[in-house]
C-alpha cells in the first residue's frame, strides 16, 4: 500500500455505478488521474449488476415465452415451454460478467486505479476505504460522488426470505405459485412480467389510482387493458399489514373491491429507491444532504464543498443511469476545466413492459398543470399497418406541441420497441422541432416509427391515414 | 366620466427612453397639451403631453425609470368624450388587464419549464454558449422558426469582448498626483456604447481633401448682406449640406447601410442629413429631412430650430432619427482636419474643420485662396479608397462651384 500513500489523485470517483465509471473514464480521458473506489468486486453498479441488465435478460426470456404462445393466433402452435431456471440463470449472469469484464478492460487500458472496498470519507482530502485486503487511504483534490441508491423497504416490515426487494427478484431463487407485487411503478410492473411468464399468478398493489403513475393515463391505457387480463391489478389501494405464516405471507390490503385478506407464497416491494447517503462520512466533512438523503448540487454537479462534486441517483431524481452517465461526464469535465453542463430538456422514461412506456419531455397532465396551450396528435397503433401486422396493434403514439411557438413539448409512445422509438421525439424536442418538420420527414412505410409523424400530422392538419381532426 | 390610460408615443427605432422628470401627481388636474414627463432618449430630451384633459388618478412611472412605446404612463380621469388626439394610442380600462400585470406571467411559467428549455437553441448550441459564456437570452435566433444557431452565438460573443477591454481596471493614479472623479454627463454615457460599436465593428479610412471657397463665401456674404429681418443667417454649412446632397446622388453607396452578413447594402432614396450639433449636455445629432428638395433658406431656417432645440434639449424624436449621413463641423472652433467616427449603420460621415487663407499658385505668382479642410471616413467594407476619393472630388466641385447641385 506504499502507492496509495504517496500519490494524490485528481480525482476520486465513489461509486462505480454507470455514472461512477463514466465519470472515471472521461476523467482519464482528459489526463486526469483516477481512483475509482467501489464496494463490490464487479463494476457496474446496479444497473449492471442487480437492475436495468439482469432484468433485461430475464425480460427478453419472458417476452419470446409470451410471444410463442401468443403465435398461435397466426396459426403457429408451439407446446408449452420447459423452463430450466439453472440456465436462465446462468445466461443471466454471462451476459453480466461479459459486460463488467468488458468494464474492468476499459479501466485497465485507462490506467485508472481500481479499489475495492467500502469508502468513508475522513476529511475534504482523504477517504479510507475498508476492502477485503484491508484498510487503505485514498488522497485526492476532487471527488465525484456517485453512490447510487437502495430499494426503499416499507416500514415496520417483518424480515422473511419470501419478502423480496428487487434484487432479490432478479436472483430467480424459485418461482412462486401467488404473487404479490407492491408497487405499480416500472420496476414492479417488469417483475411481474418475468415472473408471469415463468408461470406465477400476479397481483399488483398500486397506492395511486393507475400503475406507472408518472406516464399519462391514456398512454398507459394500452398496456393497462392487457395486464388487466392476466394479472389482478388493485389501483387506488394501500397494504396495511403484512405478516409471515406458515402457509404463505398473510396481506391486508386497503381500498375497493380488495379481497379480505390475502395470502402469497412471495411478495415484492418496489416502492422506490432511496439514495445511498448515510455511512460515508458525507455530514462529518460538511456536505449538505437533503432531507430525504439526497445531495444537492447544481448544473455543474457541484455540491456545496468546493472540490466535491456528485452525480446519479444520489442526487435525485430521475433515478436512470442514462441521466447518471451524463452527469457523471459533467462533472469530469467541469474538473477538468471545461464550461460543462448538465441541462437537457428532457430525460427519457421507459417501462420495458409488454407493450413497452416510453415518454419525454412534458406529460399531458403536465402541460395541463401549467397551463399551457398545446395542441395534441394521438394515432393509435390499430390505423397501423407494421403493428397489426406485428400483433401489435394495441399502442398508442402521442405527441404534444405549444400552441404559441409550435414546437414539440412532450411525447409519449405505448407500444412494441416504444422504448426505441421514443428517441426521434427526444432529438425532436432538442432540437426544437415543430409538427411540420416532424410530418414533413419522411418516414419508412409501413414502420412503428411512422406512427411519430402520423402524430404530428395530426396536428399540423395533413393526416390522412386516419381522419384528419377538426378544424378548430 | 371615464378612465383612460395615458400612454408613451411611439418612437419607433429608438429603444431606450428614460424618465428624466415626472410634472404630474395623483389629483392633479390637467389640460390637453400640458406637459406630463420629461423622457430622454438616446439623443433627445422631450416633453410627453397629455392627450386628454382631466384628473390624474394614478401615475405609473417615477423618475429614472426606463420605458417603452405603449408602456401606460397614468390613469386620467376625464369628463365626458374630450379625446383631443384620436391618433393617440387610448384605450378603456375596464376591458384590458394593465400590460404589466398580464404579461411576466408567459415568462415565469417559462422559467418553471426545465432548464434550457427557454431558449430555441440546440445542445450543441447551448453548450458553446456556455463556453463562450454568451447568455442565450441576449442572442436573437436567425434560424428557422427563431432558433438560435452557432453563427448567432459567436456573432454575439464579440460584443461582450469589447466590453472586456473597457472594464480592464485602471492602475491607482493617485500614487503620481492628485485625482478626482467626474460623472459623464448622460449623453455621453448613452451615445459612448453605440460609438465603440461603430469603431471596433466597421473599418474606417479618412479621406482628407480641401475646397476651394473663395466663390462661396462671396455668394454667402452677399446673401447675408441682402437678408430681411426674418430671413436666416446663411452658415457655410447650409451650402455645404447642400453639395453634399448633390454628391450623394452621385454616389449613392455613401447614403447606404451594410446588411448584417456583409452580401448586400440598403441604399437609401431620401437624403436625410444628421448634424452633429455640440451643446452644454454633450454632442446631439438632429437631423435634416429631404434635404435634396429644401432651399437654402429652408435649410438654413430648420439648422436653426433644431440647433436651438439640441442645446435647450427640447428636441421631439422625429428630429433625430432618419438620418442616412453625417456632418460634423468643428469649422467654428478650429484644427486642420480630424478624423470622424462613422455613425453605424451609416456607412460615412463628413467632417467639416476651420477654413482658412491657403497661399495658391496660380502659375506667376501666389495668390491667397480661402480653403475649407474636410475628410470623409467611411465604412471600407461598402466603399473602397477610389470611390471614396472620387466621392470628395465631387463634393469638393460642388463646394466651389454650387451651380453643379442643379445639376
Amino acid at each position: 500500500m506504499s502507492d496509495t500513500d504517496t500519490k494524490k489523485y485528481d480525482v476520486l470517483v465513489l461509486g462505480g455505478g454507470p455514472g461512477g465509471y463514466t465519470a472515471a473514464f472521461r476523467a482519464a480521458d482528459l489526463g486526469l488521474s483516477v481512483c475509482l473506489v467501489e464496494q463490490q468486486q464487479r463494476l457496474g453498479g446496479v444497473c449492471l449488476n442487480v437492475g436495468c441488465i439482469p432484468s433485461k435478460t430475464l425480460l427478453h426470456a419472458a417476452t419470446v415465452i409470451e410471444e410463442a404462445a401468443e403465435i398461435a393466433d397466426f396459426g403457429v402452435d408451439y407446446a408449452a415451454p420447459k423452463i430450466d431456471l439453472s440456465r436462465l440463470l446462468a445466461k443471466k449472469d454471462a451476459v453480466i460478467e461479459q459486460l463488467t469484464s468488458g468494464l474492468d478492460g476499459l479501466c485497465k487500458s485507462r490506467k485508472i486505479t481500481r479499489i475495492a472496498g467500502k469508502g468513508v470519507f475522513t476529511d475534504a482530502a482523504r477517504l479510507e476505504v475498508a476492502g477485503p485486503d484491508g484498510t487503505q487511504e485514498v488522497r485526492f483534490t476532487n471527488a465525484i460522488i456517485a453512490t447510487g441508491s437502495h430499494p426503499f423497504a416499507l416500514p415496520n416490515l417483518p424480515e422473511d426470505p419470501r419478502i423480496w426487494d428487487s434484487t432479490a427478484a432478479l436472483e430467480l431463487r424459485t418461482v412462486p405459485k401467488r404473487f404479490l407485487i407492491i408497487g405499480g411503478g416500472i420496476i414492479g410492473l417488469e417483475m411481474a412480467q418475468i415472473y408471469s411468464a415463468l408461470g406465477s399468478e400476479i397481483t399488483i398493489v398500486e397506492m395511486l389510482e393507475q400503475i406507472i403513475p408518472p406516464a399519462d393515463k391514456d398512454l398507459v391505457q394500452p398496456l393497462f387493458l392487457k395486464l388487466k387480463k392476466k394479472y389482478t391489478i388493485l389501483t387506488n389501494t394501500k397494504v396495511t399489514k403484512i405478516s409471515p405464516a406458515k402457509s404463505g405471507i398473510e396481506v391486508s390490503l386497503e381500498g375497493k373491491n380488495v379481497p379480505g385478506n390475502a395470502e402469497f407464497d412471495a411478495v415484492l416491494v418496489a416502492v422506490g429507491r432511496k439514495p445511498n447517503s448515510s455511512g460515508m462520512g458525507f455530514d462529518e466533512i460538511g456536505l449538505a444532504v437533503s432531507e430525504r438523503g439526497f445531495l444537492q448540487v447544481n448544473e455543474r454537479q457541484e455540491t456545496s464543498l468546493p472540490h466535491f462534486y456528485a452525480i446519479g441517483d444520489v442526487v435525485g431524481e430521475p433515478m436512470l443511469a442514462h441521466k447518471a452517465t451524463h452527469e457523471g461526464k459533467v462533472a469530469a469535465e467541469v474538473i477538468a476545466g471545461h464550461q460543462s453542463a448538465f441541462n437537457p430538456m428532457t430525460i427519457p422514461s421507459v417501462a420495458y413492459t409488454k407493450p413497452e412506456v416510453a415518454w419525454m419531455g412534458l406529460t399531458e397532465k403536465e402541460a395541463k398543470a401549467r397551463q399551457l396551450d398545446f395542441d395534441k396528435g394521438k394515432f393509435p397503433w390499430g390505423a397501423s399497418g407494421r403493428a397489426l401486422s406485428a400483433g401489435a396493434a394495441s399502442g398508442v403514439t402521442k405527441a404534444l406541441f405549444d400552441r404559441k411557438t409550435g414546437r414539440l413539448i412532450g411525447a409519449g409512445i405505448c407500444g412494441l420497441n416504444a422504448g426505441e422509438l421514443i428517441h426521434e421525439a427526444v432529438l425532436a424536442l432538442e432540437m426544437g422541432a415543430n409538427a411540420e418538420d416532424i410530418s414533413l420527414t419522411v418516414h419508412a412505410h409501413p414502420t412503428l416509427a411512422e406512427t411519430f409523424a402520423f402524430a404530428a400530422e395530426i396536428v399540423d392538419g395533413s393526416i390522412t391515414d386516419v381522419l384528419p381532426p377538426k378544424k378548430r | 366620466m371615464a378612465i383612460e390610460k395615458i400612454r408613451i408615443p411611439d418612437f419607433g427605432e429608438v429603444q431606450q427612453i428614460t424618465v428624466v422628470e415626472v410634472f404630474i401627481a395623483p389629483g392633479d388636474k390637467v389640460e390637453v397639451e400640458a406637459s406630463l414627463l420629461a423622457l430622454e432618449s438616446e439623443k433627445a430630451v422631450m416633453d410627453i403631453p397629455s392627450p386628454f384633459a382631466g384628473v390624474i388618478k394614478e401615475v405609473l412611472v417615477k423618475e429614472e425609470d426606463v420605458v417603452a412605446s405603449g408602456d401606460v404612463i397614468a390613469l386620467i380621469e376625464t369628463k365626458g368624450t374630450e379625446k383631443s388626439k384620436p391618433a393617440a394610442e387610448q384605450d378603456k380600462v375596464e376591458n384590458e388587464q394593465p400590460a404589466k400585470t398580464a404579461e411576466p406571467a408567459v415568462p415565469e411559467s417559462a422559467k418553471e419549464t426545465q432548464a434550457g428549455q427557454v431558449f430555441h437553441a440546440t445542445p450543441s448550441v447551448r453548450a458553446l454558449a456556455r463556453q463562450q459564456k454568451i447568455d442565450l437570452a441576449a442572442v436573437t435566433g436567425t434560424g428557422p422558426h427563431g432558433r438560435i444557431l452557432k453563427e448567432d452565438v459567436l456573432a454575439a460573443r464579440q460584443q461582450p469582448a469589447a466590453d472586456m477591454v473597457e472594464q480592464a481596471p485602471l492602475e491607482d493614479f493617485s500614487k503620481y498626483g492628485e485625482i478626482e472623479e467626474m460623472v459623464l454627463g448622460r449623453i455621453q454615457k448613452i451615445s459612448g456604447p453605440q460609438l465603440h460599436k461603430s469603431w471596433i465593428t466597421i473599418p474606417h479610412v479618412t479621406h482628407f481633401d480641401e475646397a476651394d471657397i473663395v466663390e462661396l463665401e462671396r455668394f454667402r456674404k452677399k446673401l447675408n448682406g441682402e437678408r430681411q429681418e426674418d430671413d436666416p443667417s446663411y452658415s457655410l454649412l447650409v451650402f455645404v449640406i447642400k453639395a453634399v446632397a448633390a454628391a450623394l446622388k452621385t454616389f449613392p453607396l455613401f447614403n447606404s447601410s451594410l446588411v448584417p452578413g456583409g452580401e448586400k447594402v440598403i441604399v437609401k432614396k431620401y437624403y436625410h442629413l444628421g448634424i452633429a450639433v455640440d451643446t452644454p449636455k454633450g454632442l446631439v445629432v438632429p437631423v435634416i429631412k429631404n434635404v435634396d428638395r429644401k432651399g437654402c433658406r429652408e435649410i438654413a431656417l430648420e439648422l436653426r430650430r433644431l440647433s436651438a432645440g439640441a442645446r435647450e434639449g427640447k428636441l421631439a424624436i422625429p428630429d433625430i432619427q432618419g438620418a442616412g449621413f453625417t456632418i460634423s463641423s468643428l469649422g467654428g472652433i478650429g484644427g486642420t482636419g480630424f478624423t470622424p467616427i462613422v455613425n453605424s449603420p451609416q456607412v460615412a460621415i463628413l467632417g467639416l474643420s476651420r477654413s482658412y487663407m491657403k497661399p495658391v499658385w496660380d502659375g506667376e505668382r501666389f495668390v491667397p485662396r480661402l480653403t475649407l479642410p474636410f475628410s470623409v471616413s467611411y465604412d471600407h467594407r461598402v466603399v473602397d479608397g477610389a470611390e471614396a476619393a472620387r466621392f470628395c472630388k465631387t463634393l469638393r466641385r460642388n463646394i466651389e462651384d454650387l451651380k453643379r447641385t442643379l445639376v
